[in-house]
């Protein structure tokens, strides 16, 4: 322990600590800027000067880096300190007038206007290099550095190029104290509600609220230290020691007797359908982004904002957005009138503003649906029958001036409207996910010409499919709502129950003869369902017998005669042809 | 060795080299022949002789017989009167300013009567590219003595007792640094060299380089020793090819002779040496900001603490001193501690090598006892002022000292007595300056160096000096306001009180202390519109004296067409004039006019 007097008051306190940390300890205000407790010490913005007093003379000293020592007597806001502090902060706002942090601070002083000459309002970049540490030092990208020097000196990449080592991680704006530098989006737009738009996201974050168990996991797709073997800084500010980088993804393999596949869905990727101005214009969002939005947990903690902060005026919901169009999916995603009468209702009950729903036909089929619908009307929201046809900014009247325009004709008066709104909500189309087909391989499963999982009977079988033991349930199978999809799965989970230890199999199934297989591997070429595999030690092809659905393509391509199918025997066929044709 | 009859020690350092020193020698060598003296006389090229503004310049030994300004064509009479005809040439002699009688022997000048040498002891004695000249000279004793009679402990002791400081400027004690760095935890250690001399006008260190770089290996070898490092550096200027090609060959020739490398004279002891050579930023004179420029990094300070000899380079513990620093060491081991502190005053010991430049007489290298009178370097060694003017002041400490007026010109030079006054000992630069010179300016043209030197990394120094630049120009310009001097002192005082590095926290020294002793030639520009000087040519009014113009120069009309602004009017033999709204105050008519007929006020 080490005896220091800092602003008069004796302390005992821990060697090798900084001034700046006891300071922070005492609760004593030390403006920083360039210091942050993750990085090691820089020194360069000098706001953090102390009066260290000594017997002959004192000196002014950086806090952030100097240790205290025996006997050090500490002045935090002498006048010599403080004054230098103001020049200091005069000869920041005449670099970055712009930089909030720096209006704050100066303000915190009672400095209004800096004596020196400002030559860029706009600029903010104080020079603390905080964002060419943390990508130096920390991130370990190398991206970031410094050019020029003295006045002339600025943050720059290497020959001011856009650098392939940047691993777009965001550190760099995370740590910049003024907003100087700041994470866009492909396509230049800012990024407000950073989970909406393809802006960085997050290494370490809860899937989502009810996620079991409820902990968060680190993604490493966006980790930085899977990147770049460094940071780590989560592992240095978490306590308990929780955090192991090392842990690799296991895969253990299970041995079941069926499966029920519910892999779920996507929806159509609007920016396909330029008209939409998806990802071209601001506020034009999909339902599933704005669901995401008006989420206690997004990122507008519920609040329905544009990207400017502002709030909607009126909000345009368009409907059969790919669902229902010969160009896109023919079918109906059966979900969408619903959610977006639903969405309609959350617009009301949150915001003042008017809701349009461009609708083909309301399909309010299930239970207690079409009395909501009813209860929307009367809410106020305003039905246009007639399909969106374009989303646009062009204003042609003051009215429409910086607003969101949705053009579509009405069928009930038969006129092409214009609505100005400033938010506009499309409703994909529900379609099959990117890796169904992969899925459908592997599980021997096929599908509907629209890319879903074929059930084995739309109406007979609509849970099992042409596998035995391998069950559907949800929006696999097809567009389907909340209600259909519980009731489904419970349906696969009581099939699953009924087998017992044991799936029944069709009697029909080929076999092969060990005896004439010489292994030419021509059957497990021909095999729809993947039935077939090959027997290293033996040098013979086998078949699967569950797996087999005796179509007998294998029988017809043996050369050798090996593949044969039981209650189809060659020798019966040939009885049956002799028996039809004599 | 042959005896010769005479020895001709042609200076090669960098000033004689860049006014035809090598043609010289060449010459020499060639009428030598011609005149068949080869086995009498020889030619030998010697490191920076010092009185760098007299060169080419050469010594005759035994006689120490001295020959300035010498060129090509005055050989051949040279060598016929002297080593033929043993008639030493007075014409080609130095002659002191107020006398008419040459000085003959190079003892007798008085820029070299004063000198005491022990840094640059070998100085226009030995060819720098022969290590067994160094031998002879005693050179390696020290070596010898310290790695075969004396522990670590011991050495470091001698250095303390000898009171040696960091003659790269902050003066701090070399012993005591060394002491700190062998008590580091580390096993790893490093020493380095700076040989990153960059104030302007300064180059004592070049010299040292150039004349005799085995004093600096020596230096180092023991310095290794004492502290147990196993691997130095020698950070030197790319601007400094000379001395980098004569250190590597004296690196070659120790380490053929054993004297670096591994097992150095058989004691087990191994040391090597690297050069380094710089990109030439100022700022990486700084220790710390070497020592990033050293691990590849861009050169710039890092914040002390924690200080190098704990964690320097590359993390590892660190000792860090300037060239004339080691080239010290070698004499205090071979001749103890207490000859050494026996010279100088009490808290400043040994001798301090200057570059005394600028407006006086004798312009070149001097290395004096610490505690030597201004006056005595300026008036005694230096010669006085040229032309009669009067001494102003001195700038020393390069562009982080301050302006010493002729108040103080009685001031004994020392660490301490330089910074009370308000400048700095620095590295050693002095520059003279006489009545001509605006204070002002001075002030800007030293800010002008820092500000572009500074690396930008600190805000005080990066913004303040800028705006300080910006400050000083606006008042050179006749733009400036009694405000403007509060700003200039308040800032240049947080300046120095917060700058990151040594640059930054002594960049407004030549400000501060102009301020202090010339403060009437700040209001005058500010309050009177007037350079007293006549240097800030904004200030200035330029007109002709008609008489003058007619009756000496004819009316010649070469202002007229010097003159960008076509600003002069006038006929061939009539008086000529300046139209004053037309004026850019260039100053171009008062440079070209060699009847002294335009006028300055």
């Amino acid at each position: 322990m080490i005896n220091i007097t800092l602003n008069g008051k004796k302390l005992s306190v821990e060697e090798g600590m900084t001034i700046l940390q006891v300071a922070q300890q005492e609760r004593i205000d030390i403006p920083t800027l360039c210091y942050h407790p993750l990085l090691e010490p820089y020194a360069a913005c000098r706001m953090c000067v102390v009066e260290v007093k000594g017997d002959s003379k004192s000196e002014l000293k950086t806090s952030c880096n100097t240790k205290v020592q025996e006997g050090m007597v500490i002045e935090t806001d002498s006048e010599r300190t403080l004054n230098a502090r103001r020049l200091n902060i005069e000869l920041l706002m005449a670099r970055a007038p712009a930089a909030k942090v720096i209006q704050e601070m100066a303000a915190q002083m009672g400095i209004e206007k800096t004596p020196f000459p400002i030559e860029n309002p706009e600029a903010k970049c104080i020079l603390c290099g905080m964002c060419v540490r943390v990508c130096e030092d920390v991130v370990g990208a190398h991206v970031l550095t410094f050019e020029e020097r003295g006045f002339e000196r600025k943050v720059t990449t290497a020959f001011n190029m856009p650098s392939e080592k940047c691993i777009e991680c965001g550190a760099c704006a995370y740590f910049c104290p003024t907003e100087a530098i700041r994470v866009e989006d492909f396509r230049g737009r800012e990024v407000l509600h950073s989970e909406l738009t393809l802006g960085p996201t997050t290494a370490i974050r809860i899937p989502f609220m009810q996620s079991t168990p409820n902990v968060p996991f680190i993604d490493k797709d966006n980790c930085i230290h899977f990147k770049t073997d460094k940071c780590k800084l989560c592992e240095m500010v978490c306590e308990p020691e929780a955090i192991n980088h090392d842990v690799e993804d296991t895969f253990k393999e299970i041995e079941v007797g069926s499966a029920v596949l519910a892999t779920g869905y996507e929806l159509l990727d609007c920016s396909n359908m330029p008209q939409y101005g998806y990802g071209r214009l601001d506020n034009v969002i999909t339902s599933l982004e704005f669901e995401h939005l008006c989420h206690a947990s997004g990122p507008t903690g519920g609040k329905i904002l544009l990207k400017d902060g502002r709030e909607p005026k009126g909000v345009a919901i368009l409907h059969c957005i790919g669902s229902r169009d010969e160009n896109y999916m023919k079918y109906c995603s059966r979900v969408c009138c619903m959610y977006a009468m639903k969405m309609a209702h959350l617009v009301h009950e949150k915001v003042d503003a008017e809701v349009y729903e461009f609708y083909i036909d309301i399909r309010a089929f299930g239970k207690g649906y079409e009395e909501f619908y009813n209860r929307m009307q009367k809410e106020g929201t305003h039905f246009i029958r007639g399909k969106a046809a374009e989303v646009t900014n062009a204003a042609l009247i003051p009215e429409e001036e910086n607003k969101l325009i949705v053009r579509a004709e009405d069928t009930t008066v038969n006129m092409i409207r214009r609505i100005p709104v400033d938010l506009v909500i499309l409703c994909p189309a529900i379609v099959a996910r990117k890796d169904s087909e992969k899925i459908m391989k592997l599980f021997g499963l096929c599908s509907t010409p629209d890319g879903f999982f074929k059930e084995q009977h739309p109406k007979l079988g609509p849970v099992s499919t042409d596998a035995d033991g391998i069950f559907l349930a949800g929006a696999c199978q097809g567009p389907k709502d909340i209600p259909d999809t519980v009731a489904q799965g419970a349906g696969a989970a009581g099939a699953v129950m009924s087998l017992g230890d044991e799936v029944a199999i069709e009697p029909i199934f080929s076999a092969i003869d060990e005896e004439i297989c010489v292994g030419c591997k021509i059957c497990i070429g021909v095999c729809p369902y993947d039935a077939i595999s090959y027997v290293e030690d033996k040098k013979i092809s086998s078949i699967e017998e569950t797996l087999c659905k005796g179509c007998g393509a294998c029988v017809a391509a043996c050369p050798s005669g090996a593949a044969d199918q039981n209650c189809f025997t060659n020798s019966q066929i040939e009885a049956e042809v002799s028996g039809a044709l004599f | 060795m042959k005896p010769y009859r005479a020895e001709l020690m042609v200076c090669a350092g960098t000033g004689c080299v860049s006014n035809g020193a090598f043609q010289v020698k060449d010459a020499l060598e060639n009428e030598i022949k011609e005149r068949g003296l080869e086995n009498e006389v020889r030619v030998v090229t010697t490191g920076c002789n010092g009185f760098c503004g007299v060169g080419p310049l050469l010594v005759v030994h035994p006689d120490g017989i001295f020959y300035q300004l010498l060129t090509t064509k005055d050989i051949p009479y040279l060598v016929e009167e002297h080593f033929l005809k043993g008639r030493p040439v007075q014409r080609l002699m130095y002659t002191p300013p107020e006398d008419k009688l040459p000085v003959p022997k190079m003892s007798e000048i008085e820029f070299f009567k004063h000198q005491m040498l022990i840094a640059l002891r070998n100085r226009g004695i030995i060819d720098p590219e022969n290590i067994e000249e160094y031998i002879a000279r005693d050179g390696y004793t020290g070596l010898a003595k310290a790695l075969n009679g004396m522990t670590p402990e011991e050495i470091i002791q001698t250095v303390k007792d000898s009171k040696l400081r960091g003659r790269g400027g902050a003066g701090f004690q070399t012993g005591v640094k060394w002491e700190l760095t062998r008590k580091a935890k580390e096993k790893t250690k490093y020493i380095v060299c700076n040989a990153d001399e960059g104030d302007p006008g300064a180059y004592m260190d070049r010299s040292i380089l150039e004349s005799d770089p085995h004093s600096i290996l020596e230096g180092m070898i023991i310095g290794a020793r004492a502290i147990g490092a196993q691997q130095g550096f020698i950070y030197i200027r790319h601007e400094y090819p000379l001395a980098m090609k004569r250190l590597l060959i004296a690196i070659d020739q120790a380490k053929e002779y054993g004297l670096l490398g591994d097992n150095i004279f058989d004691t087990g002891f191994s040391f090597d040496i690297q050069v380094h050579r710089g990109a030439g930023a100022f700022v990486c004179g700084e220790e710390t900001a070497l020592l990033s420029a050293l691990e590849g990094q861009r050169g710039e300070p890092r914040p002390r603490p924690p200080y190098p000899v704990e964690h320097g380079l590359s993390g590892y513990p660190t000792n860090i001193n300037n060239v004339e620093t080691w080239a010290n060491i070698p004499v205090i081991i071979s001749r103890g501690a207490k000859w050494y502190a026996e010279i100088g005053t009490e808290n400043s010991k040994g001798t301090k090598v200057f570059s005394l430049v600028g407006k006086i007489n004798n312009t070149g290298l001097v290395e004096v006892p610490m505690g030597i009178k201004l006056r005595d370097i300026i008036y005694g060694i230096g010669g006085g002022i040229p032309d009669g003017k009067k001494f102003k002041a001195v700038q020393t400490g390069g562009p982080s000292g301050g302006c010493i007026p002729d108040s103080l010109i009685d001031l004994p030079i020392d660490y301490e007595s330089l910074k009370e006054a308000g400048s700095m000992m620095g590295s050693g630069g002095m520059v003279v300056m006489d009545e001509d010179t605006c204070m002002v300016d001075v002030a800007r043209y030293f800010l002008t160096f820092t500000c572009d030197e500074s690396c930008g990394k600190c805000s005080p120094c990066r913004d303040g000096t800028k705006y300080l630049l910006d400050i000083l120009t606006r008042i050179t310009e006749g733009k400036g306001n009694m405000e403007d001097l509060d700003l200039l002192e308040g800032l240049s005082k947080v300046v120095k009180e917060t700058a990151l590095c040594g640059l930054g926290q002594t960049a407004p020294n030549p400000i501060l202390t102009t301020m202090k002793y010339f403060r009437d030639e700040y209001e005058s520009h500010i309050k009177d519109k007037k350079c007293p000087a006549k240097v800030c040519r904004q200030l200035n009014i330029y007109t002709i004296d008609e008489e003058r113009c007619v009756t000496e120069g004819h009316g010649c009309g070469v202002c007229m067409r010097e003159c960008p602004e076509k600003a002069i009017t006038g006929e061939k033999k009539k008086a000529h004039k300046i139209n004053q709204e037309i004026c850019v105050k260039c100053g171009a008519c008062y440079d070209v006019c060699r009847f002294g007929a335009v006028i300055v006020e």
